[in-house]
């Protein structure tokens, strides 16, 4: 098992206590390909947080590629999210005054390699996501897709355990969206990436061979997704 | 390294007004450092520039009037040191530490003539060959006064530089004067040397030997004063303990009271000089505390900045936390950022500081005022050294650290989960 969470409860206290999580149970293996759905306020944006290591759970245990993720200090898990998680974001969250290639580095340079052997795995996954010419524009200079693209290769760069992708095409139009989840398919179909992706649209969901959809902190049903039957809206296409 | 200083030159790049603007508060606060200690330090070379006339190790002894009755003697009597009270500093009790002895025995109001160049009222200096150390007489041709001058009683004569000048009609070729003779009174001596003389000073003595002078003029072995040099005391106790011990010695010797000060009277220069350099401490840490709170504006005012330049980043952080930065690499980030902005400026600052001293040694450091009979410069060479460059150095590298550390360490605590939150 490489993602295993074992009655995860998580309670925020902000003057009333709110009990987000009450009792997940769930597991994942390497090589899958999960989307978690949810409404907002399902509690499904705390559960990526914790898969992400970005934040605490209260009770429970979570175990990443067999390590116990609990009580870490900063710096525990400062390297835990560097070597283990790669994150796409909603909003992309370049680093705006960093070239892509720049951007793709910089797990890299948190990890200490040097400047030369960064700058040449960064162009290889720019290539990858066909961005070679891109490489040296700022991230204000491209558009939504080809920004989720660097993303995604600054995701893929550390070779992580999973990809955490919140809400990866939020941010996008239909036709970019079937062209980002697509890719991201294809890195889990091709080169075995495990992939989780949390969302509230039903046909980036059905991409998923499994379908976790949470309710009120709960896990509601895990859906067997692997005839891709699931959007109302047909196979191919997100409905915006 | 490398790596960090791109990231802070793209950080400062974004921001290169509010940057500068922060820089200036530095920039003047060193420059102002700087420009306090130089004229500081000018002042004081200017009112305390005796300080390197004499070897400070050194005690002059005189004998004055009694001040109180002492065995059996009255008091008001004059007390005449004479060259036999050289041997009191010869008794086995100060030979460990006294060095070098001299005496001096002057007589003035003479006419001093070479050729038709002539100086009236000029003063004769018997004196010893230890003068030269210990009153720092500084030699430009020639030779000063040796012990054969001393023991055949020789005609020699020091002369200074503006006299040697004036009788070679301006020429500075001073060894051209030596082995020639001039006319003091009505005697005619050999002149062996020519001296450096302070030009702001009355400081025109010829030094002639002292056994010379007694011989000439007939006196009796009464001296003006002696001068001895020593060595192996630190503190200004000691001093004073050694300043009371041979006040004693001689004191006792001339049947005065031991504790009376009018009677021998000694001139510590060691202890003067000590309390100089004590008070010279002083005023030098006073300004280095005004300059320092003139840079606390320039410190708080970068502090000031990057917490907002941090505020603004939050977000930045936040991803770079996300892919996994320590929050030591984020602290180190900001307070390396902090400090070259405070470095950078600082020595802009510095540099301007030391060309506002040169100009000020160009322009106030060459005039003189008139003050009690003498020209006096009101600054005297008014820069820092090497030393106070490398101080503010620190200085800059400690503010910046510390302007820093306060948002440094409030970057370091923003959360990974901020990456998460939209823009």
């Amino acid at each position: 098992m490489l993602i295993e969470l074992k009655g995860v409860h998580k309670t925020y206290d902000n003057g009333q206590p709110l009990h987000v999580l009450k009792g997940i149970d769930l597991s994942i293996e390497k090589g899958e390909f999960v989307s978690i759905m949810g409404a907002s306020g399902s509690g499904k944006s705390t559960l990526l947080n914790i898969l992400g290591i970005l934040d605490n759970y209260d009770e429970g245990e979570y175990h990443l590629a067999g390590k116990l993720i609990k009580n870490l200090t900063e710096r525990e898990g400062a390297t835990y999210r560097n070597q283990m998680i790669g994150f796409v974001f909603q909003s992309f969250n370049l680093i705006g005054f960093k070239t892509a290639v720049e951007n793709v580095e910089l797990p890299l340079f948190y990890q200490g390699v040097n400047r030369h052997r960064r700058r040449e795995a960064a162009m290889a996954y720019l290539e990858k996501m066909g961005l070679t010419d891109w490489a040296s524009h700022y991230p204000n200079e491209m558009s939504g897709g080809q920004k989720q693209r660097v993303a995604i290769a600054r995701a893929l760069i550390t070779h992580p355990e999973i990809i955490l992708a919140d809400e990866p095409t939020g941010a996008l139009d239909s036709k970019t969206s079937v062209e980002v989840m697509e890719l991201l398919t294809r890195l889990n179909r091709e080169d075995g990436v495990t992939i989780i992706v949390v969302t509230h649209e039903s046909g980036v969901a059905n991409c998923a061979d499994k379908i976790v959809h949470i309710k009120d902190g709960l896990i509601e049903k895990i859906e067997d997704n692997r005839q891709h039957h699931s959007s109302v809206f047909g196979t191919t296409t997100i409905m915006k | 390294m490398r790596d960090l200083l791109q990231e802070i030159w793209e950080s400062l790049r974004r921001n290169k007004m509010r940057t500068c603007l922060t820089g200036l508060a530095v920039a003047w606060g060193i420059f102002m450092l700087i420009v306090l200690l130089g004229a500081g330090n000018g002042l004081l070379n200017a009112f305390l520039n005796d300080g390197d006339s004499f070897a400070s190790n050194t005690m002059m002894v005189g004998g004055g009037v009694t001040s109180k009755p002492y065995d059996g003697l009255k008091q008001g009597r004059r007390i005449r040191i004479t060259d036999k009270d050289i041997d009191i500093l010869r008794q086995p009790r100060f030979a460990d530490k006294v060095d070098l002895v001299s005496t001096s025995l002057s007589r003035s109001g003479y006419t001093m003539t070479y050729g038709r160049r002539y100086f009236n009222n000029v003063s004769l200096n018997g004196t010893l060959p230890g003068d030269v150390e210990m009153n720092r007489v500084q030699m430009l041709a020639g030779r000063f006064i040796n012990d054969r001058d001393i023991a055949e009683k020789r005609k020699v004569i020091i002369i200074t530089h503006l006299h040697a000048k004036n009788f070679l009609s301006g020429d500075t070729d001073y060894d051209k004067l030596l082995g020639q003779r001039v006319k003091v009174g009505n005697l005619s001596f050999t002149i062996v040397g020519v001296r450096h003389a302070e030009e702001n000073r009355d400081d025109r003595s010829l030094y002639v030997p002292y056994t010379a002078v007694k011989a000439i003029f007939g006196l009796g072995d009464e001296v003006d004063d002696i001068t001895f040099s020593f060595h192996g005391l630190t503190t200004e106790a000691e001093s004073d303990a050694f300043e009371n011990q041979v006040r004693t010695a001689f004191a006792t010797a001339h049947r005065a009271a031991p504790d009376d000060r009018r009677a021998i009277w000694v001139w510590n220069r060691f202890s003067q000089n000590l309390q100089m350099e004590k008070a010279k401490g002083i005023l030098i840490t006073a300004l280095w505390i005004i300059g320092l709170f003139t840079l606390v504006s320039g410190v708080v005012g970068v502090s000031n900045i990057m917490l907002i330049t941090v505020k603004e980043r939050t977000h930045e952080f936040g991803i770079r936390k996300a892919l996994g930065a320590r929050p030591g690499s984020i602290l180190k980030l900001i307070v390396t950022e902090s400090v070259l902005i405070t470095a950078f400026f600082g020595y802009i600052g510095m540099l301007l500081g030391m060309v506002a001293c040169r100009i000020l040694d160009a322009t106030v450091g060459q005039s003189k005022v008139e003050m009690f009979g003498q020209s006096i410069k009101m600054l005297d060479n008014p820069t820092v050294g090497i030393g106070t460059a490398l101080g503010a150095t620190i200085v800059l590298i400690i503010a910046g650290t510390l302007a820093g550390i306060f948002p440094a360490s409030q970057a370091a605590r923003v959360k990974p989960i901020e990456a998460l939150r939209a823009e």
